[in-house]
């Protein structure tokens, strides 16, 4: 489905990214593994269209998709839920969700999706007219993952969705993304939260100082000895 | 009591008109996060554009607005997309850069109009333009009312498109995070062009509306500038009801200040307030509703 081949990204003469390379088939549920400054967040904004690539080439459904802007990437299907959630801040809870469907059908089924997702998260229908910014962490993930749900898509892109929320959250939140991977949404996340990802993915790549160095099933990397060293201090 | 209450409701009149101006300002600088200093020449030019309608085909203020608005709009749109825009994509030694640029802008258009019209006060004479009804017994101007309540009525539409619209909507998110917009489908060069259009296009409704007030002359486009700068900052940066609320308290303190100081130091009255807002509440009036 996604195919990220060989590619370079620099921030002005700073390179980040050397030659990654990686897959996401449909129906996967694939997580990016990385620590701080490994260049996750970049690989998904290169994926995004946010930023240029120097070298290589991303493929959505068989289409060179690298050289387009960043709204087209959305309109094709590719959903990115954002680090730290980027809800906008000032705007319902209704209208972040309707902020998520802009688009193509998302917007002709605008109504019917917002009921499925009020279904998810019953807390979100209770908030629907409160700023989005007066919501708690744990709320303006749900609220994000929602808005992202909106959009219908084919390929949900989620970048930490762990970040500052307590364990009780977190794992909270990694169920629902499994539920939403069963019902069918493929789904790549980046994480740093190794135990509980590699638990719940298919496949993992790890991506330490912008370079793939590990790829291989969730649990098989778990008796890894690197990434018990390196991510599980064992 | 009948002088101080009439001074009120002038100010309240003005106030609303320079209020759809500044709407316009707050809503480029939400959205673009530069000031436009060309704000003030957009409203003169919106104000000539009428001004000829007006002379040449005797096209009513009020009706040449809507000629004014869609002019401007397409003027503000080319400067968004053929200049502005440009100048985001460029590395620049200076952040200011944008700002700078819309210093030349608002020069370009002075002279340009200078060059066509000379530097003569000119005014349009209506049948309405000296015109009072009487409330009580204050006596107030018929224009007045008139452009109030088209710059209300105008407000009121734009709350509507920025609250109901999908590209209303757009335009909000991408004042608020601009790359979460794109992660949303917006395309955000197009919402930052349609914005500037409409921007420009209030402008030109606020001047439409003072042309039959005010004298018309290139440079008037300064005083505008400075007023909407004013009030942007009095509502708090960004935030349309701000504006609104600022362009009426910036109204009230002009009108007072004619009426109980001086004609000539009228303008003086909301430098005064602007500093005093800086100094004491840098929010603006939008800090002040979010503690209540």
């Amino acid at each position: 489905m996604l195919k990220v081949k060989g590619i370079d990204v620099s921030y002005k003469d700073v390179q980040v990214l050397w030659d990654v390379s990686f897959e996401v088939h449909p129906g996967e549920l694939v997580v990016l593994l990385g620590a701080n400054g490994a260049g996750k967040t970049t690989t998904l904004n290169a994926i995004s269209g946010l930023l240029p690539l120097g070298k290589g080439t991303v493929e959505f459904d068989g289409k060179d998709i690298s050289k387009l802007p960043g709204y087209k990437i959305a309109e094709l299907g590719i959903v990115h839920v954002p680090e730290g959630r980027r809800l906008f801040p000032e705007m319902s809870v209704r209208e972040n969700l309707e902020m998520g469907s802009l688009l193509g059908e998302a917007k002709t089924k605008r109504k019917e999706t917002m009921k499925k997702v009020f279904e998810q998260f019953p807390i979100l229908e209770e908030r629907q007219n409160q700023e989005a910014g007066t919501l708690s962490g744990g709320q303006q993930q749900m609220l994000a993952l929602g808005r992202g749900l909106m959009a219908l898509p084919k390929l949900l892109i989620m970048d930490e969705p762990s970040l500052g929320l307590s364990p009780v959250l977190v794992k909270q939140i990694f169920e629902i993304v499994k539920l939403i991977n069963n019902q069918g949404v493929t789904v790549l996340l980046v994480e740093q939260n190794v135990n509980q990802t590699l638990n719940l993915c298919h496949r993992v790549y790890v991506l330490e100082n912008g370079r793939i160095i590990l790829q291989g099933g969730g649990k098989e990397l778990l008796n890894n000895t690197h990434i018990k060293e390196a991510y599980l201090g064992i | 009591m009948e002088l101080f209450g009439q001074t009120v409701i002038c100010g309240i009149l003005l106030g609303g008109m320079y209020a759809l101006i500044a709407i316009g300002m707050t809503l480029i600088m939400g959205v673009m996060k530069i000031i436009n200093l060309a704000h003030g020449a957009l409203v003169m030019v919106g104000m000539y554009v009428t001004y000829v309608c007006f002379t040449n085909y005797g096209i009513d203020p009020y009706i040449g607005m809507f000629i004014a608005m869609p002019v401007l709009f397409l003027i503000g749109c080319l400067i968004q997309k053929y200049m502005i825009n440009r100048l985001v994509e460029v590395e620049s030694i200076l952040p200011e850069n944008q700002v700078l640029l819309t210093v030349g802008i608002m020069l370009v258009l002075t002279e340009a109009m200078r060059l066509m019209f000379k530097s003569d006060y000119r005014s349009v004479t209506t049948g309405y333009s000296t015109d009072t009804v009487y409330l009580g017994g204050m006596s107030i101007s018929v224009a007045m009312v008139i452009g109030f309540f088209i710059a209300m009525g105008f407000t009121l539409l734009l709350h509507l498109f920025l609250t109901k619209t999908d590209i209303g909507k757009s335009i909000r998110a991408t004042a608020q995070d601009r790359d979460a917009a794109v992660y949303m489908g917006v395309n955000s060069s197009r919402i930052t062009m349609l914005t500037f259009g409409i921007g420009a296009a209030l402008a030109a409704a606020g001047g439409s509306l003072l042309l039959p007030l005010f004298y018309l002359w290139p440079d008037i486009g300064h005083l505008f500038t400075a007023k909407s700068f004013i009030i942007t900052i009095l509502g708090g940066m960004g935030s349309t009801m701000g504006a609104a609320v600022g362009g009426l308290i910036l109204g009230i303190a002009e009108s007072l200040g004619a009426t109980y100081i001086s004609m000539g130091y009228k303008d003086l009255v909301g430098l005064v307030i602007f500093l005093l807002v800086l100094l004491f509440l840098p929010g603006g009036f939008r800090s002040l509703a979010r503690r209540l």
